[in-house]
């Protein structure tokens, strides 16, 4: 449950893939927000915002960022160089990716067979999959 | 009983040894005396969270040469039913109280961190005089969400599923002397 009371069900996700994560937070009460911060990456020479990137979700209680992807790994290119960014211009932030790898494994310790439907299709065809591009 | 009967596994799903049962065997005694040493004099209350620490806490309690109370607890567990979601609970409390006792607190293997931490935050709130975690098997994981440091390790191992020596795949495989690779895709 997040800090104000809310609930896995009463936030809209992205993705099935950040329902389900929250829900085993809730689960280990282990408290989260989710998308609370937007870290700008690139401004323009009039510090207009060109590029940011709101990591899912933040644990208080650990004082960590936690971007979850369930994109196939050979998409999330841009992500990791957002990640990068992000290090380089805060790095005091301490942030984990978990990768559609990692998701999988999740699903299956705590046996969800069907954790094909959380993750989405193969990339190339039509999935749940939030586009690479937005954050 | 002939001990060299063959053991009913490998199963389809059982891929390399990990760890060897002498090499278990060895690390535990090792962990035993270094334990004896440590809580010389004190007060020592193990505690192991069922069913995966079973095998461990049993050959480590052998392996202790000091006076120790042992004790259980069972949690619930997340899982894909609507029945299994909610927030954690005890399914099986401690009969043993804990408030100015010294407490080690087994964990077979750690992961996302999750399930330890409730533990331990639970056990905290039992005022113990000192509490530490004992753990068998440190899994090197990008997946560890929640840092826990344990006084003492057995092994470390890769991000391999693991089964045996007290861990299960859907509840198989805990009776296997050694601990091997998980590989349910194997056929």
């Amino acid at each position: 449950m997040t800090e104000n009371g809310k609930s896995p069900s009463d936030i809209v996700f992205a993705h099935p893939s950040e329902e389900e994560f929250a829900r085993i937070l809730d689960f280990y009460q282990v408290p989260w927000e989710y998308e609370p911060t937007t870290f700008e990456l690139r401004w323009d020479e009039e510090g207009n915002v060109l590029e940011a990137f709101s990591p899912d979700f933040y644990l208080p209680g650990q004082d960590l960022y936690i971007e979850l992807t369930t994109m196939e790994q050979r998409l999330i290119t841009k992500k990791h160089r957002k990640l990068r960014r992000l290090r380089e211009l805060y790095p005091d932030i301490n942030i984990k990716l978990l990768n559609r790898s990692d998701f999988k494994q999740m699903m299956f310790k705590y046996g969800l067979d069907d954790h094909e439907s959380l993750i989405g299709q193969q990339a190339g065809s039509k999935g749940p999959e939030k586009p690479p591009d937005d954050k | 009983m002939d001990s060299t009967l063959p053991l009913p596994w490998p199963g389809d799903d059982i891929g390399p040894i990990v760890l060897t049962e002498e090499q278990i065997q060895q690390r535990i005694a090792e962990l035993g005396a270094n334990i004896s040493r440590d809580y010389a004099g004190k007060d020592l209350l193990v505690i192991g969270v069922l069913k995966g620490v079973f095998v461990f806490i049993a050959d480590l309690l052998r392996a202790m040469t000091i006076p120790v109370t042992v004790d259980f607890l069972a949690i619930s567990r997340y899982g894909p039913t609507e029945q299994t979601h909610g927030v954690v609970n005890l399914t099986k409390d401690l009969d043993e109280p804990l408030t100015g006792r010294h407490v080690l607190f087994i964990e077979d293997i750690i992961e996302t961190g999750f399930t330890t931490h409730f533990i331990m935050r639970t056990l905290r709130l039992r005022q113990p005089e000192s509490l530490n975690v004992c753990l068998l098997l440190n899994r090197i994981t990008r997946r560890r969400i929640i840092d826990i440091e344990p006084a003492y390790v057995g092994f470390e191992i890769p991000d391999y599923y693991v089964v045996g020596y007290g861990l299960d795949s859907k509840e198989r495989y805990r009776n296997l002397p050694y601990i091997a690779k998980f590989e349910p895709n194997k056929r």
